[in-house]
């Protein structure tokens, strides 16, 4: 099975000599297409740095990372972006929707860095709108929505340019346990359909949810290592 | 341009932007706004200004026209012979004159001036009386009101007719109608045949008459001053004007006319040409000075309005952060984000700048209205309005751009 994250001895340290804190102390992880990955960890565990060298918010300071067959460390400021853009769906706890734009202009927006036209930009969001359950809000402003719909939008848009890894940090943190839980089945139904999914949190009982778990502690992989 | 709209996207998402912070827009605007108002102002106030002077100067038989008069060929000391010898300004000065170039002259006029005694039933006054020959009467500006012009034949002959000014009518005639009265010029009666239009020009309204003088005039024809007032045997006359419209024409002129009339006049330069290269100078350099000045106050308002803006930027860009780097997550890289808040400060410079315009279009119309002379303005003052703003505009966006576009993705993020 081909892997879509590869990392070896990914390390992230934070500041200068004397002061420097190591978020990151030699990460080995590999997820295969297709897995359901849940990385969990107490705050100040290194997952969120994790998260973002994962999905190319971030650079290594020191170790290899492949996502998707493609070698990510030393790429420029602009690469990172591209591969965002085509390789990676985020979904935050804090939805992070664009207020001022529609809810379709919202999960068209990253296929308009992609370059798609308007007309099917417009088609593809309708269609992913439909798809998590909100076609009929697509001109509805974010502000609009309850937070279980904003993190429907927040999926939506993260699946836009059919992306290799989706990529969900705390996702059901900000929603009560009925909204959350929905919005967890979401992801599993995105599981069944063949997507790659990397869930970031601090409850166990979320974590469990994955088939796989990966536990970090201190900037290190404590359990889960490897492939399943 | 790509197929996917995006500069179409970026203009709406910069309006929708400018909409939602409409009073950080308004201030941002301003800056522009007055900059734009202030250079177009001064520019078309200046140009108003330097128009009404160019109207006048053409009313007074001004530009266009190339004056010759006498000049004594001999500073001090006794004058030779051969300076003695010499004729004067002729008639024959005027003829070849136009010989010269005669299809860029329109027009040549002779005056031969006298001073007199004029006689009528009412007035009887020491006067400066214009003999005029050629086309001295359109060439000047006037017009004959009521009666007529001096024909062909009177001109040659020499015959005893005038035409008066308003105020010379009013002076000799008070009592009624001129035409057709008897007028002593020195010592030989005249008969008014013409009455000339009055001539009337305020720089500005309510001010006096610039052309009061030009009523006084007692015209004549020069012959008849040169044959029975003031002549000699050379027929000497006191002024030749030529009308050349082409002013690029008239320099190339005025240097042949030198050496025509030097050769003439037994190389003595006993005449005085109007400097035209001064002339020009003059017209063109006229209102430079406040040109410049506004031009300055319009750039440091511009420049003034920028900082602000640039200020203003950097405090909404704080605001903004978050978005930036959900934009940034989701695939917008640092040109993505830099296009986009160069595209929100240049439209809002664009309509900062036509309201600018409007602004200034106001504000030029009070303040010439004001001055109490006619509104002129030029396609070149918008266009430098507007350029000169477009340009700052783009300097002073380029900072915060820059900036909106160096954020890390990680670190905006995670900004609260």
């Amino acid at each position: 099975m081909s892997s879509i994250i590869q990392t070896q001895g990914l390390t992230k340290v934070y500041g200068a000599n004397g002061t420097a804190v190591h978020a990151l102390r030699g990460i080995d992880l590999t997820v295969a297409k297709g897995e359901f990955v849940a990385l969990i960890g107490p705050s100040g565990s290194g997952k969120s740095t994790l998260m973002a060298i994962l999905g190319c918010l971030d650079l290594p300071t020191d170790g290899t990372y492949t996502l998707d067959g493609r070698q990510v460390q030393g790429l420029s400021g602009g690469e990172l972006a591209r591969i965002r853009n085509e390789k990676v769906g985020f979904v935050f706890q804090s939805y992070n929707l664009l207020p001022k734009a529609s809810i379709a202009r919202n999960v068209e927006l990253p296929m308009l860095y992609a370059g798609v036209g308007r007309k099917e930009r417009r088609e593809r969001a309708l269609a992913l709108l439909e798809k998590v359950g909100i076609a009929d809000k697509a001109d509805k402003l974010p502000g609009t929505l309850s937070g279980g719909q904003r993190q429907r939008v927040a999926v939506a848009r993260a699946l836009a340019n059919e992306p290799a890894l989706l990529l969900a940090d705390e996702p059901t943190g900000a929603l009560d346990s009925k909204t959350g839980a929905e919005v967890l089945g979401l992801f599993r139904e995105l599981h069944q359909q063949g997507n790659t999914l990397l869930l970031v949190t601090h409850d166990p009982s979320i974590a469990a949810q994955a088939e796989r778990q990966v536990e970090i502690r201190d900037g290190l992989i404590a359990h889960g290592e490897g492939a399943a | 341009m790509n197929t996917s709209g995006a500069f179409r996207e970026r203009l709406l998402g910069a309006w929708v932007e400018i909409q939602e912070n409409l009073g950080r827009s308004v201030l941002q605007a301003m800056g522009v706004l007055l900059g734009v108002a202030s250079v177009l102002g001064g520019f078309s106030i200046s140009d108003s200004q330097r128009k009404r002077a160019d109207e006048m100067f053409v009313k007074m038989g001004g530009l266009d026209k190339l004056n010759v008069q006498p000049k004594a060929a001999v500073r001090d000391g006794r004058p030779t012979a051969l300076q003695q010898a010499n004729l004067g300004l002729r008639d024959e000065d005027a003829v070849g004159g136009e010989a010269l170039k005669a299809d860029a002259i329109h027009g040549v006029s002779r005056q031969k001036f006298a001073r007199v005694r004029v006689v009528s039933a009412y007035g009887d006054q020491d006067r400066q009386i214009s003999g005029i020959g050629g086309d001295f009467i359109p060439a000047n500006g006037y017009g004959v009101a009521r009666g007529r012009a001096f024909s062909a034949s009177e001109m040659d002959t020499g015959a005893p007719v005038v035409i008066l000014g308003t105020e010379a009518a009013q002076v000799f005639f008070p009592k009624g109608d001129a035409l057709g009265q008897t007028l002593r010029v020195g010592s030989v009666p005249v008969t008014v045949i013409g009455l000339f239009e009055e001539r009337v020009f305020r720089f500005r309204e309510g001010q006096r008459n610039q052309f009061w003088w030009r009523n006084r005039i007692i015209a004549v024809p020069a012959n008849l001053v040169q044959r029975r007032m003031n002549g000699d045997a050379y027929r000497r006359v006191d002024r030749v004007t030529f009308r050349i419209p082409d002013l690029g024409a008239m320099g190339g002129f005025a240097k042949q006319l030198s050496d025509l009339l030097k050769a003439n006049h037994r190389l003595q330069e006993d005449f005085r040409l109007d400097d035209v290269a001064a002339r020009i100078r003059r017209r063109n350099s006229q209102g430079d000075v406040y040109d410049i000045i506004f031009l300055l106050s319009g750039v440091l308002a511009l420049v003034g309005g920028g900082i602000v803006n640039v200020n203003i930027q950097m405090a909404g860009l704080k605001e903004r952060v978050r978005e930036v780097g959900v934009k940034m997550a989701i695939g917008a890289s640092g040109r993505e984000i830099f296009k986009g808040f160069m595209t929100e400060a240049l439209l809002l410079t664009a309509l900062g700048s036509l309201a600018g315009l409007a602004l200034g279009v106001g504000f030029s119309w009070v303040i010439t209205k004001s001055l109490g002379i006619p509104l002129y303005m030029t396609p070149a003052s918008f266009l430098w309005a507007y350029g000169l703003a477009a340009a700052f505009g783009f300097l002073f966006a380029l900072y915060p751009a820059w900036k909106a576009s160096r954020l890390s993705p990680m670190e905006a993020l995670r900004y609260e």
